[in-house]
């Protein structure tokens, strides 16, 4: 005959799965605010909350029923619970929150609720062919040329670029907050650094309704600088915006040889 | 075994974080979007090198390839960027230092200076400048302290000490606001701290001097931070070269924090939601922004910028915020839009304004319109309020007395009212509001929002491509009132309307985008001159369904019955234990 001692593996299991959805619910989203740097917490999205939630407690089952000795344990916590007052408190605890739970997850899924709108997009999208081939018309020009035109471009630059993009070029101008969609950050890693030249030119002139659908054109408010600036003083803001943010352009791959 | 179980426990919990962290790295983005960057005024100023001329001419290396695209190449504030800068950039070819730890008139400590390098400055251009390394930061401060010869001439200036913080209770912020009345306060800065005081609108409006008295709601936007002492400072220290003087010797230390306190007290912080929810209301719609019903429902605070994505752009915008409210009812839909604008001046050309912007059909799936005016193919639909209209149609009411008694007789002793109180314009609103409440009862439904003008409904395909609806079809009306600074305006349209083709069309539950755009007339904003928001959510909360409550009840009932079978069968038939393993 097994163990005389009352085995409380089940409520090892309810409470473990119960550590896990305090960490996701409430310390995640403070922890994610210190490791990625943010000024706000970073709460889980709910799908997620739901999918750990599942992955918890299939883990726990996995876990009880490894061996048949733990699986008989695991269940008889469910049996009558004689002198052990604690283990008839905690069955009746369970005995009343497993149905309220369920009418909890009746109410709040068959309840009208307001969806989260879907904003999903591609940031960096396929340059068009016509862009594909311009070539920056400074990109051969002697070292003083060169200079004056980073340094023309760093002027126009703060004068059209800086109110969204900002002085350091890094997206918090002061109208930058005004934008759902941020003004990219050109000193992150992952934006102007990891296209060409011509990928920012085609950006600059067409802005946002120059974008592809799946770049959502109707949500960026890049304007397309083709209406005021000619295509030389575009050349010369992607000089001057390069060297203000501290990054390079990716180069062209050579196709040949 | 417990050991293993321990060990089997600690390392699911991680697998798990694991994975939480992996798919926060992936999301991280997508949250940032949404996140406000509001900064604090950094305290801390270190690493402090020794001013030498060596320092100077690393400095000015720096500052002519970071700062003097604002500031100018001599200093005086005068750079390339500057014209399309408001506020303006520092001239430092005198003593204009604002945030300071010394005395009114003083120059600024070293360290005030690193603080706001550090810092940046709030609602401005003035970024914090992290980029440069502590060292660097340095160096640009004693090449900027070059400009001014004052910096050389005089020596050691004195820290003006802040003392321990007074507690701060109902009491001190009552007290707090006798100060702020007894102190002249107001005149600057407004009855309700909306900068609208008398001294403000005219050194801006009639003089145009570039002083603007910081409006005391926006805690985001105060100069030099926002925390207790950082207000403290500034009310002790003053701020060089405008009205804002020192009340250091006119007031205690204790009425200053009492003031501090009174000021936080005022100040509120922007909460932007993103889905703005419509509540739906029993019966009749509020008529009036002061309406209680509001009281209850939840609002959105849009942060705005100007308009700045179709030529001729516009930099130097009034509005900097947008507050919106919205209720419904089976007819009608009605907004509370409320924004602060420190002067109620109208004129035909410019007068102070606000417009709603919706798709005209309700986007199924991803696509919307153009966030700025539509675009060709997916056209917008405009209500736009103009307050030089509403003075026009208030007017016209107060000389339409006759015709309109004779029409539909009834309100006589209301209009009566009117016509003595229309020397302030303000008055005539609120009696037109208080008129209302008495003949609600007797008015026919139609009558509903009767102060209210029909304002100007358009579609827009594009910035070039506007066009206003024709007189039949303008369906939604709008009443404003401006009151210590700020405007309050209400615009109301039926649910549905006759014209499916040019008309939103209101439903329940969806996402319905919207977007919003103020005019400051005073500040000569019209057409593409104004202050814009992307693109938000409007919903229309449904109402709970009687069925909710039934379905819950059959999942509890369901749930019980399972858990006494399970239960009965374990207990009829326990598992044998196993003999335990050696």
């Amino acid at each position: 005959m097994g163990n005389r001692k009352n085995s409380y593996s089940m409520i090892v299991a309810i409470v473990s799965i119960l550590i896990v959805f305090v960490i996701i619910k409430f310390i995640a989203p403070y922890a994610f605010m210190y490791l990625l740097a943010k000024d706000h917490t970073m709460p889980t999205p709910s799908t997620l909350m739901l999918w750990y939630m599942i992955l918890a407690i299939l883990g726990s089952l996995v876990y009880v029923s490894t061996s048949d000795l733990k699986w008989a344990k695991f269940l008889s916590f469910i049996l009558p619970a004689g002198d052990d007052k604690t283990k008839a408190i905690f069955q009746k605890i369970i005995v009343i929150s497993f149905p309220l739970l369920v009418g909890w997850f009746a109410y709040s899924g068959t309840m009208p609720g307001t969806a989260s709108p879907v904003e999903l997009r591609i940031q960096h999208p396929t340059l068009l062919q016509e862009y594909e081939k311009l070539e920056n018309p400074f990109a051969n020009a002697d070292k003083e040329t060169k200079r004056r035109c980073v340094e023309e471009g760093k002027i126009l630059y703060q004068q059209n670029c800086r109110p969204c993009h900002g002085s350091k070029a890094d997206g918090n101008g002061p109208f930058a907050n005004a934008f759902r969609l941020r003004p990219i950050n050109f000193t992150d890693p992952g934006t102007i650094a990891t296209v060409v030249e011509n990928f920012a030119f085609w950006r600059i002139k067409e802005g946002g309704p120059g974008l592809p659908n799946v770049s959502t054109p109707w949500d960026s408010a890049m304007p397309a600088w083709k209406d005021v600036l000619t295509d030389t003083q575009i050349w010369k803001i992607i000089m001057g915006e390069y060297v203000t943010a501290g990054v390079v352009a990716r180069q062209r791959e050579e196709m040949e040889h | 075994m417990h050991k293993v179980k321990n060990n089997l426990i600690l390392k699911g919990l991680l697998v798990c974080l694991f994975a939480v962290a992996l798919a926060f790295s992936c999301l991280s983005d997508g949250f940032a979007q949404s996140s406000q960057l509001f900064r604090t005024y950094k305290k801390e100023a270190s690493g402090k090198i020794p001013e030498n001329s060596e320092a100077i001419a690393a400095g000015k290396d720096i500052y002519e390839k970071k700062c003097y695209y604002c500031h100018g190449i001599k200093g005086d504030g005068n750079g390339p960027a500057a014209p399309r800068l408001d506020p303006k950039p520092r001239n430092f070819t005198r003593n204009e230092y604002k945030i300071r730890s010394t005395g009114l008139g003083a120059l600024p400590t070293d360290e005030d200076l690193f603080r706001i390098i550090s810092s940046g400055v709030e609602g401005s251009a003035m970024p914090f400048w992290n980029t440069l390394t502590v060292e660097e930061r340095w160096q640009v401060i004693y090449h900027v302290k070059t400009f001014y010869k004052g910096f050389k001439e005089s020596e050691g200036h004195e820290i003006v000490p802040i003392g321990a913080e007074a507690s701060s209770d109902s009491e001190s912020v009552k007290r707090g606001k006798e100060l702020f009345k007894e102190a002249k306060c107001f005149l600057c800065h407004g009855e309700d701290g909306k900068a609208d005081g008398q001294i403000t609108t005219t050194l801006k409006g009639k003089w145009d001097l570039p002083y603007k008295a910081r409006n005391l709601t926006k805690s985001w936007l105060f100069k030099g931070g926002n925390s207790s002492e950082d207000i403290f400072r500034t009310v002790t220290t003053g701020i060089n070269e405008t009205p804002m003087g020192s009340y250091a010797d006119y007031l205690t230390d204790d009425d200053r924090w009492h003031l501090t306190h009174y000021v936080k007290s005022i100040s509120h912080d922007m909460k932007t939601e993103v889905v703005l929810k419509s509540k739906l209301a029993v019966g009749d719609l509020p008529d009036s922004p002061g309406d209680e019903a509001w009281d209850a429902v939840g609002s959105a605070e849009l942060p705005m910028a100007g308009q700045i994505v179709a030529s001729p752009r516009f930099w130097t915008p009034s509005a900097n915020s947008v507050k919106i409210k919205s209720m419904y009812n089976n007819e009608d839909i009605v907004f509370l839009i409320e924004w602060d604008d420190m002067t109620n001046e109208q004129s035909e050309v410019y007068s102070d304004a606000v417009a709603l912007q919706f798709p005209t059909k309700i986007p199924e799936g991803l696509k919307k319109p153009y966030f700025a005016m539509g675009e060709s193919g997916k056209s917008v639909v405009l209500w736009h309020w103009r307050a030089y209209e509403e003075s026009l149609h208030a007017v016209k009411e107060e000389a339409g007395d006759d015709s309109e008694t004779a029409t539909d007789g009834g309100s006589v002793v209301a209009e009566e009212q009117e016509e003595t109180g229309h020397a302030e314009e303000e008055d005539v609103q609120e009696e037109h509001a208080e008129s209302i409440d008495e003949e609600k009862a007797t008015e026919a439904p139609k009558d509903k929002f009767k102060s209210f003008m029909t304002i100007s409904e358009m579609n827009a395909k594009g910035f070039k491509n506007l066009s206003v609806q024709p007189s039949n079809s303008q369906d939604s009306k709008g009443k404003g009132y401006w009151e210590n600074g700020k405007w309050k305006v209400m615009i109301t349209r039926p649910l549905v309307t006759g014209d499916k083709k040019i008309d939103i069309q209101f439903e329940t539950g969806k996402l319905i985008p919207y977007a919003l755009a103020v005019w400051d007339g005073s500040n000569k904003e019209i057409g593409g001159q104004k202050s814009i928001t992307s693109w938000y959510y409007l919903t229309l909360e449904m109402p709970t369904p009687k069925s909710v409550y039934l379905y819950v009840i059959i999942a509890i009932i369901m749930a019980v019955s399972i858990q006494f079978w399970v239960i009965g069968r374990i207990r009829r038939f326990p598992l044998e234990i196993p003999a335990e393993e050696s």
